[in-house]
């Protein structure tokens, strides 16, 4: 017992004193945790929408909703690519509406060869403007069979996502099994609303004056957003 | 009757192709594993399962350094109590959505299920691994030893393994498609997820209970009479921890098994700033066990700055770095915080039942673990992270099944 120099008495002293600081610290601690850039941002949110306070949230789905076009008949991978059964048992994949609106003015896009062998979730092609370049993942399995060469030729034609802006077409590997990966129909609709929300959250307040009148976003939303890391930016909503 | 053989047998193949192989025929599949992390992971678990079987064919005397001074060791120490606290993230998580009714966190329930029931199985292993003999596991419950805190975590593990065990059976009927039987778990799911909360509660602080056996063995800088309620705080913490770091892995690892789109950053800044508050109070708390032991005396030594290497740097330190990276929406230093999280508690329970448990020995007789003891631990965690993968790579684990989004549970 020689390390019990301390009295009964000292020792709840002590223990009081901890409590007591404890609670004191406490206070302080919490400030720092709640504070900072979210507490900053927040409140620059508020200050700059005050009569939309109770509006906005629900004022915003509405308006985010329908901005992303996606036609029927098209599987959509969430990294924002999408791919669509022939008959003869190829499928063609492309990027979404989303993802060239976010990105927008392709200097060039780099497809895999025809023979080169892709696989879901794994990047496949880059979308390159100015110095950087954004991968996209593919969204099925199989060995690319033809390459979209007026592309290379016109790079706004990416602007027609679904029909012209088509990227290669692959025989697939196992489609049936990649499919169920990837969303169609009303969940396909929804998803792109969901991210379309999020998108929104993002842009308000930095691009409002763009969309509050309810106009749907402009082409390169990304590069408007954050100039010196939109690809940082675009690959958080591409998953790579 | 050959052609009838052809085609049962066809879509029992079709079937296993897709399901096992994921689509692959059976070559390209073994192909597709050749990866250099896939042969290390592998080469691991094989590892372990082998010492395992010679642990069985030899005993515990022939393979670890155990002795009638230190019975407990790394199997008890690591595998054990640090497989169970790891798994915290599940009722943790479970508790955060379904009870609380936090459901932005929703997206990352099932993967924290998925580590709790896999860390589960393993301590189970584990401790099947120390204990031998498992056929007479059974008398737990035929000649129960009521009186016992063993009993009580004996008793826990068997029933939140066996919850654990029905939640995740829910992904598994989506992934073989048994709408009927999903349609009876769901009605359960949430009785399950109370239940796990309270299976939790009484075995992560059984768990520390059991120290109250021993009170001389273990050294009074981590002794004291109120242990169990540190175990119980610390499995929060390292839940969180451990859902932060599995989370950011998984995230990049299978990125293409995520169908929902969720803004994982925000969550793991959100469950940061949990993780901040209770890591801070952890740290005063165990302050106070340290004072009302009477304990400072310890403080200045060897042992003691042992202890402040636990307290300062993997305790304090990660609740700075997840105050830090939430204030400043800064998910990178709260991944580091969850790390050293992870490795905190671990050095946490192996300090308790191994390093400082037994510290009056004299260092002879001191247990230091064979290199088979730390084989079959390692080789459990390969398997840990082999099954994880496979699990994965299957089941609507990260992301929603095609035919089940917007599901509750």
């Amino acid at each position: 017992m020689t390390h019990e120099f301390l009295s009964l008495y000292a020792a709840k002293n002590a223990e009081y004193l901890l409590a007591v600081g404890y609670m004191v610290a406490f206070i302080g601690w919490w400030k720092f945790v709640n504070g900072g850039k979210r507490a900053v941002m927040e409140a620059r949110a508020e200050a700059e929408t005050p009569k939309a306070k109770h509006a906005a949230a629900p004022a915003k789905q509405p308006e985010a909703h329908g901005w992303f076009e996606i036609p029927t008949g098209v599987w959509l991978h969430p990294g924002h690519t999408w791919a669509r059964a022939a008959d003869d048992g190829s499928v063609t994949v492309g990027v979404d509406d989303f993802a060239q609106k976010l990105v927008g003015g392709v200097a060039q896009i780099a497809l895999p060869k025809p023979g080169a062998p892709v696989a879901q979730g794994v990047p496949a092609i880059a979308l390159a403007a100015g110095e950087k370049a954004v991968p996209m993942l593919s969204p099925v399995d199989g060995v690319v069979s033809e390459v979209n060469s007026k592309l290379a030729e016109d790079p706004t034609l990416l602007s027609e996502p679904y029909t012209q802006g088509w990227l290669f077409k692959v025989r697939p590997a196992r489609l049936q099994a990649n499919t169920r990966q990837l969303m169609e129909g009303e969940t396909a609709r929804a998803w792109l609303d969901n991210a379309a929300a999020s998108l929104a959250a993002r842009l308000s307040p930095e691009l409002g004056h763009v969309l509050q009148d309810g106009g749907a976003p402009v082409s390169g939303i990304a590069q408007e957003l954050e100039p010196e890391r939109w690809d940082a930016l675009a690959r958080k909503y591409f998953l790579t | 009757m050959a052609n009838a053989a052809v085609t049962t047998a066809s879509p029992v193949r079709a079937w296993v192709q897709e399901k096992i192989f994921l689509g692959m025929t059976v070559k390209e599949y073994v192909r597709s594993l050749a990866t250099p992390a896939n042969v290390v992971l592998g080469g691991l678990a094989a590892m372990g399962i082998a010492l395992m079987v010679y642990r069985f064919a030899v005993g515990l005397g022939a393979t670890t350094n155990l002795s009638q001074y230190s019975p407990w060791g790394i199997w008890i120490g690591f595998d054990m109590m640090t497989g169970i606290v790891l798994a915290a993230g599940g009722f943790t998580l479970a508790t955060t959505v379904h009870l609380f009714g936090l459901h932005a966190y929703h997206p990352i329930v099932r993967p924290a299920l998925l580590t709790a029931f896999l860390g589960y199985m393993l301590a189970v292993v584990g401790l099947i691994a120390d204990l031998g003999r498992p056929w007479n596991m059974v008398f737990i419950f035929v000649r129960p030893g009521t009186t016992s805190a063993l009993f009580e975590v004996a008793c826990c593990v068997a029933l939140y393994s066996s919850v654990l065990f029905l939640e995740f059976l829910l992904p598994t009927t989506e992934w073989l498609g048994l709408k009927r039987i999903r349609g009876v778990l769901m009605k359960i799911m949430l009785p399950l997820t109370i239940l796990s909360v309270v299976f939790s509660t009484m075995h992560q602080s059984a768990l520390g209970s059991l120290f109250l056996l021993a009170p001389g063995k273990l050294h009074p800088l981590w002794y004291t009479k109120f242990i169990f309620i540190f175990f119980f705080i610390s499995a929060v913490m390292a839940g969180i921890s451990m859902v932060l770091f599995e989370g950011s892995l998984s995230h990049k690892a299978f990125a293409s098994r995520i169908t929902s789109h969720f803004d994982v950053d925000r969550l793991q800044i959100g469950l940061a700033r949990a993780g901040a508050i209770i890591f801070f109070a952890y740290f005063f708390l165990k302050l106070q066990g340290v004072v009302d032991n009477h304990a400072w005396g310890h403080i200045l030594t060897g042992w003691g700055a042992w202890w402040a290497v636990e307290m300062l740097g993997f305790v304090l330190l990660p609740a700075l770095l997840f105050a830090y990276g939430a204030r400043n929406m800064n998910v990178k230093f709260v991944r580091i915080g969850s790390v050293l999280g992870v490795l905190g508690i671990a050095l946490n329970r192996l300090n308790v039942s191994v390093i400082a448990f037994n510290w009056k020995l004299p260092s002879a007789v001191r247990y230091v673990p064979s290199l088979m003891e730390v084989g079959v631990s390692v080789g459990l965690v390969a398997l840990g992270v082999v099954a994880f993968r496979f699990i994965v790579n299957r089941m609507p684990i990260l992301g929603e099944h095609s035919s089940y989004r917007g599901s509750e549970y």
